[in-house]
């Protein structure tokens, strides 16, 4: 798990937002079964109850099942990984027009940049 | 739960601890941060009624101190506590003689947790290493609350990082841990509460998580405002 984390965001939603990372880009898939409160802890050098804190939310939000004893899961739920897909492109692109809102440019130019772009980092550029 | 109430303590003349409170709770790593030396110990020293205090309380699980009290909390001081002529295994089964809470399943464990060998001479450890003893015959007891006075002080940074693994680890599952540290760079993440001491009493105590969650500050954030520095 490569995770930098930041001093001043509370570490659970560092940690949330670093997972939904991970589902959205396919790294963790539907079903996958994620690490140990105790694993992710020790991975990322932070304190097991923040882990908890995390998971708990991402329970709440039906982003991860937890059967008793066993492994947390990524969830299988076709619509709530959608919405999660959409909610976290719809952030980037606000993000994204919030940054250049007020350059002078085209949106046929941007159009384009975002074309070259999408294109050279999928052939791994 | 450990509390200390409103304790005060002199060396001669000079007042150590000027109404002290604070919580430790089971569960929690609490971490006890003064920027001048003054102070922190004392407290440690304290709770284990190894100095005593003037005037105050401490309880433990709301009892009053009592021998009986301390096979719940191991105390790691700073200062080695092994005979230097033994090798860890001699050490280990020296503590096991003495300490009625011991569990020998863990101390195996931290030999291998800490990448130690039971042959090792203690003497001709480094600094790091040795430090690690002292963790790990704490460790190995079967308490409820583990102090440790200054973990990481005068410690290699790799070490450093190695100690800090046993505040994510399952080595201090479900127990209270009361750490006093200056340097907080290393286990701002790892720590859940903070106490601030300044002058001989306690100017803040807050969650690290709820002080990023509430306020956006860091703990050194928090430590910067509070000393004023």
């Amino acid at each position: 798990m490569d995770l930098i984390l930041n001093k001043r965001d509370p570490i659970y939603l560092q940690v949330i937002h670093f997972l939904k990372k991970e589902i959205v880009a396919g790294h963790l898939r539907p079903g996958e079964e994620i690490p140990s409160r105790r694993q992710l802890a020790n991975d990322l050098k932070i304190n097991p109850n923040t882990v908890q804190r995390a998971y708990s939310e991402m329970e709440a939000e039906n982003l991860i099942h937890t059967e008793p004893n066993r492994p947390s899961k990524i969830t299988e739920d076709p619509n709530v990984l959608r919405q999660l897909k959409s909610e976290w492109v719809n952030h980037a692109v606000k993000d994204f027009v919030s940054a250049i809102r007020n350059v002078d440019i085209s949106i046929e130019e941007v159009t384009e940049l975002i074309t070259t772009e999408m294109n050279h980092t999928k052939t791994g550029g | 739960m450990l509390e200390v109430i409103d304790i005060h303590k002199n060396f001669g003349r000079k007042k150590v601890l000027n109404g002290v409170s604070f919580t430790a709770d089971k569960g929690d790593i609490t971490c006890l941060i003064g920027i001048n030396g003054v102070g922190k110990t004392t407290i440690l020293n304290s709770i284990m009624n190894l100095t005593p205090i003037k005037k105050g309380e401490i309880l433990i699980d709301g009892q009053p101190q009592s021998p009986s009290m301390y096979n719940k909390i191991a105390f790691i001081p700073d200062a080695s506590i092994i005979l230097p002529g033994m090798t860890v295994q001699e050490a280990i089964d020296f503590m096991k003689d003495y300490y009625s809470v011991w569990n020998d399943k863990r101390a195996k464990d931290l030999i291998r947790f800490f990448r130690l060998k039971a042959t090792d001479k203690i003497q001709d450890l480094s600094k790091g290493n040795q430090a690690k003893i002292n963790l790990l015959v704490g460790l190995s007891l079967d308490v409820d609350y583990i102090l440790m006075d200054e973990p990481f002080s005068g410690i290699d940074i790799f070490t450093r990082e190695q100690i800090a693994e046993v505040f994510s680890s399952r080595l201090v599952e479900d127990r209270g841990v009361l750490i006093t540290t200056h340097e907080i760079a290393d286990i701002e993440h790892l720590i859940d509460k903070v106490v601030l001491l300044d002058d001989g009493a306690i100017i803040k105590e807050f969650y690290a998580e709820e002080m990023r969650e509430n306020e956006g500050m860091s703990v050194v954030d928090v430590m910067r405002e509070a000393f004023n520095a």
